[in-house]
């Protein structure tokens, strides 16, 4: 009892039965601490446990799962955007059910460009042979023009000649009247000489006076006849000039009217190359609005898919609550018969009215356990008028008329 | 409903501001009847061990004049030194005065007793604290739950579509209230009756050690009256 003493005897001076309060103090916030980190570290774990621990597992089977079908099409359309290459096939990254559906799609794009691609080729292969039709109607055109006017030349040769001979015809006509006008002159002056001659004869006193008038008018008609006849010669010989002069001159204006010819015709290639330039350029401008317009074609088609196919998501995040809201009222109606085990398994089919209503329900996978089938029709039974179902669009509400629920028990009795 | 909506550092700091009050007091009470409950836990080991040292000193054999020359008289001491300290003491004081054994022992078990219920006292000192923290924090987490339910509904009402998900939230922070009024409860619950045993046990283990100390000087007073009275 020595140890005993000594330990007495050295605790002394302070109470050896009074603990203090700093080491409680230290070990209960301690424990605290420890509580709290072990639920923070422990918390992933629990939150996993809920999804397991599901006491009915009853899946909706029949309808199609949704799917992230406008990304793919907004990918398709930056894809076509970046590049008018042919889209990948798109990977369809639904996790549980494969559909169909989106696959067809990017085919149908496939086509839409091939279509766009060849109705701009057939568009471009249009507007050449309109190109080259319109350079044939050109040249024809051009041609015809140059037969019009060597016509018309032609014609205005003709006319000319015809011009010169009028003139020709007109000089004879007064070179025939001056003859004419001469003959009668001269047949007045016989007459006349006749006429004074009887005068003469009867008139003697007259006659002297009236010859010597008539001399002198012989000689004024002499000399008009020979004033006369330098007219007509000089007439003659302007008309022989104007004639050289009109050769001259024709052979000027034929000259002329070549050079025109030529020049026109120089214009006419050059007008012929700008036209033919135009019309190319008019045609490759075609062209790249035929493409221009197939693109924004295939760009609203796109835009169009896209816009159903957020449509159809919209749709189908309805349809889906709906099914979960069915889901939920059957699940929490279903009294799990005793002793069912965790294999069983059924399908039930449903058949709803339009207001949501159950028109029949029948099993279409049987679980191999009558009892177990049954709880399933009566949990559907109980759960029954689903008025959700007014609530979903049309289109929906028809497909969503019938419906597979799929009954397994969870793991939990 | 992610995790990190749902946690629960999230849905203490969401919550509203009585929750958050009734939790801090709830948090604060179970970190004080934790201290209570390592402090006691302490103290009666100890006690427990002190009074086996002195129960196996006293029955050694040695002279019961000597053990109490040992203790020193202005060191106090504790359990069942103190009862057999008092008792001797008042057992030496009262023998020169009076030969009446009756009186004697009558004062002797007197002052043991006062010297009993000190202990008492002593070692079932703040165990009432874990009593209360026990028996009230169930009931201030379910205020707390309560009240943050009734803000829920109230959120309800706001709402055109009440789906579960609107609701889940409030009333897993309202439940947080209640769940940390059970995790201050249920410790405190279990270490006031641990302790509390613990206690009357070893209360009882001085009261015997009383019991048998008074046969001893009984047993004395017997044999010295009648040497007097016999000669």
């Amino acid at each position: 009892m020595v140890k005993g003493k000594t330990q007495i005897v050295a605790d002394a001076p302070r109470d050896p039965q009074d603990v203090g309060y700093t080491l409680p103090v230290i070990l209960a916030v301690a424990v605290h601490l420890a509580i709290i980190i072990f639920s923070l570290v422990n918390w992933p774990s629990h939150s996993v446990e809920p999804d397991s621990s599901s006491i009915v597992q009853a899946t909706f089977v029949s309808t199609e799962t949704f799917t992230d079908q406008a990304q793919q099409v907004t990918e398709q359309q930056a894809a076509m955007n970046s590049a008018t290459e042919p889209v990948e096939e798109p990977q369809v990254s639904a996790p549980e059910v494969a559909e169909p559906e989106p696959e067809p799609e990017p085919q149908q794009d496939n086509q839409a460009q091939q279509q766009a691609a060849e109705e701009a080729a057939r568009q471009a292969a249009q507007a050449e042979a309109e190109a080259l039709a319109e350079a044939q109607a050109a040249a024809e055109a051009d041609a015809q023009r140059r037969a019009v006017e060597a016509e018309r030349q032609a014609q205005e040769q003709a006319a000319q000649a015809q011009a010169r001979e009028a003139e020709a015809e007109a000089q004879r006509q007064r070179e025939a009247e001056a003859q004419r006008a001469r003959e009668q002159a001269e047949a007045e002056a016989e007459a006349q000489r006749e006429a004074e001659a009887q005068r003469a004869k009867e008139q003697a006193e007259a006659e002297a006076k009236r010859e010597a008038e008539a001399a002198a008018e012989r000689e004024r008609e002499a000399q008009e006849q020979r004033e006369a006849e330098a007219e007509a010669e000089r007439q003659r010989e302007a008309e022989a000039a104007k004639a050289r002069e009109e050769a001259a001159a024709q052979a000027r204006r034929e000259a002329e009217a070549e050079a025109q010819r030529e020049r026109e015709a120089a214009a006419e290639r050059e007008r012929e190359a700008e036209a033919q330039r135009q019309r190319e350029a008019e045609a490759e401008r075609q062209r790249k609005a035929a493409a221009e317009a197939a693109e924004a074609a295939m760009q609203r088609q796109l835009a169009g898919e896209a816009e159903a196919a957020a449509n159809a998501q919209q749709a189908q995040q309805a349809a889906n609550s709906f099914i979960n809201i069915v889901r939920r009222a059957v699940e929490q109606a279903w009294l799990i018969p005793p002793g069912a085990s965790n294999s069983l398994n059924a399908t039930i089919q449903i058949r709803l009215g339009p207001s949501g209503e159950l028109l029949a329900a029948s099993v279409a996978t049987s679980s191999g356990d009558s009892a177990f089938d049954r709880s399933a029709i009566q949990a559907v039974e109980q759960a029954a008028p689903f008025s959700e179902l007014r609530d979903l669009p049309a289109d929906q509400q028809r497909n969503l008329r019938q419906i597979n629920l799929r009954f397994t028990p969870g793991d939990v009795r | 409903m992610n995790d990190n909506t749902m946690s629960i550092p999230h849905l203490i700091m969401n919550a509203s501001v009585v929750v958050q009050l009734v939790m801090l007091l709830l948090v604060v009470g179970s970190i004080l009847s934790w201290v209570v409950i390592f402090q006691r836990s302490i103290a009666l080991r100890r006690a427990k061990q002190e009074y086996n040292q002195f129960e196996e000193s006293f029955w050694s054999g040695v002279d019961l004049n000597e053990l109490y020359r040992e203790i020193p008289a202005d060191d106090p001491r504790h359990g069942a030194e103190h009862i057999f300290q008092a008792g001797f003491r008042e057992f030496n004081r009262l023998m020169p005065k009076t030969r009446n054994a009756d009186t004697v022992l009558e004062g002797v078990q007197r002052s043991m007793r006062v010297a009993w219920s000190r202990e008492e006292d002593r070692l079932t000192q703040h165990l009432v604290f874990l009593a209360t923290v026990a028996s009230a924090s169930p009931y201030i987490g379910l205020f707390g739950t309560v009240w943050g339910i009734m803000g829920s509904f109230q959120s309800l009402s706001m709402t055109q579509q009440a789906t579960l998900a609107t609701v889940a939230p409030w009333i897993a922070e309202a439940l947080i209230a209640t769940a940390m009024g059970l995790f201050a409860a249920i410790p405190a619950v279990i270490f006031y009756n641990r302790l509390s045993n613990n206690a009357s046990r070893l209360l009882g283990k001085y009261e015997d050690f009383a019991e048998e100390f008074h046969a001893i000087l009984h047993r004395n007073l017997q044999g010295r009256d009648g040497k007097p009275s016999a000669s």
